[in-house]
């Protein structure tokens, strides 16, 4: 029996329903992970309309292969590890380079900079906060940015989305030492680069 | 929260990158996703066929038309005849001559016989006076050939007509 609403039920019981070809429970998958997912993507590549297009790579090349899924893995699990696989495709594709958070490397007037640079939320903060908090946010992403692919991605997970060293090694298909190795790397880099903006 | 494994000095920046905020893509992406499930859009599902071995094929609605079986009788007749096919060419190819001399003799040895036979077998398709006109070698003998081969492939091609509206009317 579908439920009326999914919201609170587990990924796995959603996947089970998608897996009946049910077209609400594939909406909420989407609805649950397209931001964490573009995010990942966006930070990685650091292009709109590129991160778009890999992003719906990703769910498309997932929710395609719902039958496949294992439940004893976490579905954002296995749904970030095939993100992370596509943009590191493309990527090595590519071979695009680190760059600065003023936009995209195709940007070249004011007005494509201006639409491919990252836009941080505001938290609710008095202006000068806001205005702070948009300072500082801006520059762990210019920091990020100047990161090495892996590096960043293996930050993002740790930092951003929560994940354990033995799920980020499942993630992004390296061994446990690298993975830590990259975190430790990448939190020393991190570190330089906003040494070095202040 | 994730558990604190590093150094006192790197945690504003992890108070930081917890803060960054999710970013989204552009409206309709659900939409632009959904529409390439093949689970929920069969006609995208059918749309790589090309690459597919074994297609169906319909035909306006109606069931789709299964693959005809090979027998093994079949197979085995094909097999057969395809080694007395190669028997025969290898033998010709290699033993032309002795083949030759063998048809001569027995074509020398029972020529009356085989004339015999063909003309008994022809005066009794065709009639006598057919035959005789025939072998009579005149203007309408040569017309009357002719008249022969239209025949057989007008009515060959008659049953060919015939037995492809039969099937039509049976599907």
């Amino acid at each position: 029996m579908p439920p009326k609403s999914y919201t609170d039920i587990s990924d796995q019981q959603v996947v089970v329903f998608a897996q009946e070809g049910r077209e609400d429970a594939y909406r909420e998958l989407i609805r649950r992970y397209e931001r964490p997912v573009y995010s990942l993507i966006y930070r990685m590549v650091r292009d709109n309309e590129t991160s778009e297009d890999l992003a719906q790579e990703t769910f498309i090349k997932v929710l395609n292969n719902i039958d496949r899924y294992r439940p004893e893995f976490k579905f954002s699990s296995w749904l970030f590890k095939i993100a992370n696989n596509i943009t590191i495709d493309h990527l090595r594709r590519r071979q695009l380079d680190t760059i600065s958070i003023e936009g995209a490397p195709s940007a070249v007037t004011g007005e494509s900079m201006r639409a491919t640079a990252i836009a941080v939320a505001s938290g609710g903060e008095s202006p000068l906060e806001e205005l702070e908090s948009r300072e500082l946010g801006a520059s762990i992403e210019e920091a990020i940015a100047k990161l090495r692919p892996e590096y960043r991605a293996c930050i993002i997970l740790r930092h951003v989305e929560d994940y354990s060293y033995d799920e980020i090694a499942e993630i992004v298909k390296l061994p446990l030492g690298t993975v830590k190795t990259y975190i430790h790397r990448a939190r020393q880099e991190l570190r330089e680069h906003l040494e070095d903006l202040k | 929260m994730i558990e604190h494994d590093f150094d006192e000095d790197f945690t504003p920046i992890a108070a930081e990158l917890q803060r960054l905020p999710y970013l989204s893509p552009s409206r309709g992406f659900a939409d632009r996703v959904i529409s390439r499930i093949d689970k929920l859009n069969p006609s995208v599902a059918l749309a790589p066929v090309a690459g597919k071995r074994h297609l169906e094929l319909e035909q306006g609605g109606q069931a789709p038309i299964r693959r005809r079986k090979v027998g093994i009788v079949r197979v085995a007749g094909t097999a057969a005849l395809g080694v007395a096919l190669v028997t025969v060419g290898a033998f010709m190819f290699m033993g032309i001559d002795i083949l030759t001399a063998i048809l001569a003799a027995g074509a020398s040895q029972y020529a009356l016989v085989i004339a015999a036979m063909s003309a008994e077998a022809g005066a009794l398709v065709l009639g006598s006076e057919t035959i005789g006109y025939l072998q009579a070698g005149a203007l309408e003998a040569v017309l009357l050939y002719l008249t022969l081969a239209v025949g057989l492939l007008g009515g060959y091609a008659g049953i060919r007509t015939a037995a492809s509206i039969a099937r039509r009317k049976a599907a």
